[in-house]
């Protein structure tokens, strides 16, 4: 589990998660930042969770923002791709539609509302334990990534398989990345918050 | 005069000593301005050596100098003390202060006469500016004649970006004055208290000068053909279009590129400031009259790419247009339910009536008809559960308007709190409209509605689906996802709290009249730095978009323009962005240059590759003029400051500026050697042709360019 108190970082990262409603994108995070798996209520609007952890001798700090795929909740999810180092684009490979939506919906929706031309891309494939129901195969996948410049990977968030690489993988290419590593600083003025006390993990209190 | 001496250098001791900030600065300038008063100079070196020859007294002189530039912040301090010389240069403003200070010093010792003759200084001092500050329409006009807007006016934004760096707020720059700075040194608070009048006076009599009335007029114009230049377009308008948005700037041809062109004319700071104020009274008024801004789209959300000012100018239209919008949403709602009123009271044709449009209805399972509210179009072919009446989407809010501070202050604060309120307060919202549009519905019927993926049909018949009041079991058409029916889901709790409202008659999820007033409040209080910093890359993107079309058929001139345009790229989106503004400035010349004399400025920036600075100088001399090299030598020594300054930084050295650094290095290493000319050598200073003063300056200035604080 994350640990409630603030810790030291070098480096703060904003990633941010897209695709349609029920892709998994939040069990997709849960399993990241807590390891383990619920199925949980859709996200209404944006949810996030800070994950601390170490890569390449580098103490890092990730914000992941989770966002509600209904059409509804595009406006308001649309101002958190501002400064996004990483995006990830999800998509159930047991529903044909989630993948066709990520060329003609979210890639539209990073080109426009994306501020950062250099921000990785990551193409996931969700619910690849549903073997049986696959309708979307592992090359199209490929094939998309490779068309759209981005990274590729198919995982699990229920059996946690690939779920660990697919983030990390993600990081590792931002760090590789000398503009991006640079917003990331401590340093830099531009940094959204230094030390401040946040939580690990959203209240779902509200209105 | 032997008496009046002695008082004056009295006068001046007494200065320096009651105020130490000030009397750093007025000794600096009583040295340069008073050095050709023999007898004041002979007293005030005989009192501490003796004589000395003149070599010795320059070096004396110069130690000095170095001493006071030592007290001040090593880099703001000495860069504003030559920016406030390039405006003295530029303005010949010397001539006047020193009058001036005549005038302050003598105050004392005759006070009836003196202080008349202060005033009188004073006023003729801020009047003199006045009229000549403001520009006029014809003016501007006449300019619109010239390709691209001159690069006078860019340098004067360049100018009020430096010297408001010093100010937090623009109602202070309206207020500071040098008057102001006077009277700060006089020894009566009548004076002060006469100068703040005039001051106000003079306020207000800006705000309806004649000049001032018609630029605003012209400006905010509905017809919006005030500054507009010819842009070829249609040939690379993606091109085109990439270079304002690339720098953070704004559209061509939009109020902000309009507004940066007529401020950038003014010829004093204050005056600039003023005119910014009647704008922002200006902007107040179209919001209150609900009239929309030319040259900002009416109705678009903000453009992330464009300069903050810009987003905000487009939120205020498009706040505009909401309001319109909603004072129409809410008569149209209220007549239904007049109409609906009156046809309920007649109860004896109540039940043989048909429903007319465009009343909408939707009848219960008893049976009961009830009005519809809010209902803007069928929602495809869905049909409510329960009732079997089609469903229909709602009218639902808008969504908020942000600019880009807006949306970092609103992701800190999710950060901050955990708070999820914002897609609570929508999804609330829409669950109210949509009971409001649709009587009788349930919560899977707004899930088939708002989250399609979260309902799962069942397989059954066809004539199950369609069946009415056949008093089978809902699961047996379909059912809500599991993680939709798991316990505890907001969604459901959600659902039971709302109530059935319509949009329009629901708070605001975004409130207009906040959003705008947040805005203009924060235009008149707004960082001058910030201001005219995006007023002067709005205008440089304006310049090199039209100079790109015009200068694509070359390839030569366009190389070279293509050399420029990058480098303002690269300088406008790094975070050393003040440092590089005169750099800036150079570039805009350069494409200045090429498109009004397109052989010369080739054949000068040939020479300057080839970087022979001896054959370039008289050319130089004759084609450039006096004060517009007199500006590049200035640039060119900032240029070398900062080279001397990097060894002090190898300590702060972090990884973005090493980042930044290396990005550089390779793009001088792989451009041209235009933008790594090493500033002039002391051998190259230009003797005789000078006037004293000027040339005594700049040996000042190529001195201390050697010694490193």
């Amino acid at each position: 589990m994350d640990s409630s108190s603030t810790q030291e970082f070098e480096y703060l990262f904003k990633l941010l998660m897209i695709g349609d409603s029920g892709v998994g994108k939040s069990s997709l995070l849960l399993c990241f930042t807590s390891d383990s798996f619920e199925d949980l209520s859709p996200t209404i609007g944006v949810d996030f969770k800070v994950k601390y952890l170490t890569m390449e001798g580098k103490k890092l700090k990730l914000a992941i923002w989770d966002t509600a795929g209904q059409e509804r909740f595009r406006t308001l999810t649309s101002s958190y791709y501002r400064g996004a180092q990483g995006i990830i684009m999800a998509y159930d490979v047991t529903r044909r539609e989630t993948f066709t939506n990520l060329s003609e919906i979210w890639a539209k929706e990073i080109d426009l509302y994306s501020t950062n031309p250099e921000c990785i891309k990551m193409l996931v494939g969700n619910k690849v334990d549903k073997e049986g129901d696959r309708v979307v195969t592992k090359k199209e996948g490929v094939d998309f990534a490779r068309e759209c410049g981005c990274l590729f990977i198919e995982c699990s968030a229920k059996t946690r398989v690939n779920v660990q690489q697919c983030f990390e993988e993600l990081v590792l290419k931002i760090l590789d990345t000398p503009s991006l590593l640079a917003e990331g600083s401590k340093g830099n003025k531009k940094n959204i918050f230094k030390d401040k006390p946040s939580q690990t993990n959203a209240t779902s209190s509200c209105c | 005069m032997e008496p009046h001496a002695s008082s004056f250098v009295s006068k001046a001791r007494t200065a320096f000593h009651s105020a130490a900030a000030k009397a750093e600065r007025v000794l600096t300038d009583f040295k340069i301005d008073l050095d050709s008063d023999k007898q004041f100079h002979d007293d005030d070196f005989g009192m501490q050596r003796g004589d000395e020859s003149a070599r010795s007294e320059n070096e004396s002189k110069f130690r000095n100098e170095l001493k006071h530039i030592k007290w001040r912040p090593p880099g703001i301090g000495t860069k504003q003390d030559w920016q406030d010389r390039i405006n003295n240069i530029r303005k010949g403003r010397k001539e006047v202060e020193v009058t001036d200070k005549v005038g302050d010093v003598n105050v004392g010792s005759v006070p009836f006469y003196d202080e008349n003759l202060y005033i009188l200084n004073v006023k003729n001092d801020l009047d003199a500016k006045a009229s000549e500050a403001i520009p006029t329409v014809e003016g501007l006009t006449a300019a619109t004649k010239h390709p691209i807007p001159p690069s006078s006016v860019l340098k004067q934004l360049a100018i009020a970006i430096e010297a408001g760096r010093q100010t937090n707020s623009m109602k202070d720059f309206v207020a500071s004055s040098p008057a102001r700075e006077k009277a700060g040194l006089s020894i009566s608070s009548v004076k002060a208290l006469v100068l703040r009048e005039k001051e106000d006076k003079l306020t207000s009599e800006f705000s309806s000068d004649e000049k001032v009335v018609y630029l605003i007029n012209s400006l905010f114009d509905q017809e919006g053909e005030f500054l507009r230049r010819k842009i070829n377009s249609d040939p690379e308008e993606t091109s085109i279009s990439s270079l304002p948005r690339d720098i953070h700037g704004a559209p061509p041809e939009s109020l902000v590129v309009k507004l940066a062109e007529v401020i950038g004319n003014f010829k004093t700071l204050r005056g600039m400031s003023l005119f910014w104020s009647r704008v922002v009274d200006e902007l107040r008024k179209h919001w209150s009259e609900e009239k929309h801004l030319l040259g900002v789209p009416p109705d678009d959300i903000p453009d992330l790419k464009s300069c903050l000012l810009y987003q905000q100018f487009q939120v205020i239209n498009c706040c505009i247009s909401r309001k319109r919008r909603h004072i129409i949403a809410i008569e149209s709602l209220d007549s239904m339910v007049m109409e609906a009123n009156s046809n309920t009271s007649d109860s004896a044709n109540y039940m043989g009536r048909i429903p007319t449009s465009p009343l909408l209805y939707a009848r219960l399972r008893t049976g009961e008809l009830v009005l519809r509210l809010g209902a803007d179009c069928p929602s495809g072919d869905l049909t409510l559960l329960e009732t079997g009446e089609p469903a229909y989407s709602p009218v639902t809010q808008e969504g908020p308007l942000l600019t880009e501070d807006l949306i970092k202050e609103t992701e800190e604060f999710v950060l901050r709190t955990g708070s999820v309120g914002a897609g609570c307060s929508q999804l609330l919202s829409d669950m109210q409209a949509f009971k409001a549009a649709n009587p009788g519905c349930i919560l899977e019927d707004f899930v088939r509605w708002y989250s399609p993926p979260d309902w799962m049909e069942s397989e059954g018949s066809t004539e199950d689906r369609d069946s009415f009041y056949g008093g089978e079991s809902m699961s047996s058409r379909g059912q809500l996802s599991l993680r939709m029916q798991k316990e505890g889901n907001l969604w459901r709790e959600l659902w039971e709290t709302s109530k059935s409202v319509p949009a329009v008659k629901q708070t605001p999820l975004y409130d207009e009249d906040l959003a705008v007033e947040g805005i203009l409040d924060a235009f008149e209080d707004i960082q001058p730095s910030e201001l005219y910093r995006q007023l002067f890359v709005s205008l440089l993107g304006l310049g090199f978009a039209i100079a790109e079309t015009m200068l694509s058929g070359d390839i030569d001139t366009s190389k070279l323009f293509n050399d420029c345009k990058e480098y303002i790229v690269t300088t406008s989106q790094s975070d050393g962005f003040h440092e590089k503004v005169n750099e800036l400035v150079q570039m805009y010349e350069t494409v200045e240059k090429m498109l009004l004399n397109p052989d010369k400025a080739l054949k000068m920036m040939k020479h300057m590759e080839e970087s022979t600075m001896t054959t370039d100088e008289p050319k130089r001399r004759f084609s450039t003029g006096e004060p517009k090299h007199r500006f590049k030598r200035f640039s060119h020594i900032f240029g070398g400051k900062d080279k001397l300054l990097t060894p002090v930084r190898k300590d702060e050295v972090n990884d973005e500026e090493k980042q930044i650094r290396h990005s550089f290095s390779s793009f001088f290493d792989s451009k041209s050697s235009l933008f790594s000319k090493k500033p002039p050598k002391p051998g190259n200073l230009y003797p005789g042709e000078q006037p004293l003063s000027l040339e005594r300056l700049d040996s000042y200035l190529d001195k201390v360019q050697f010694h490193p604080i």
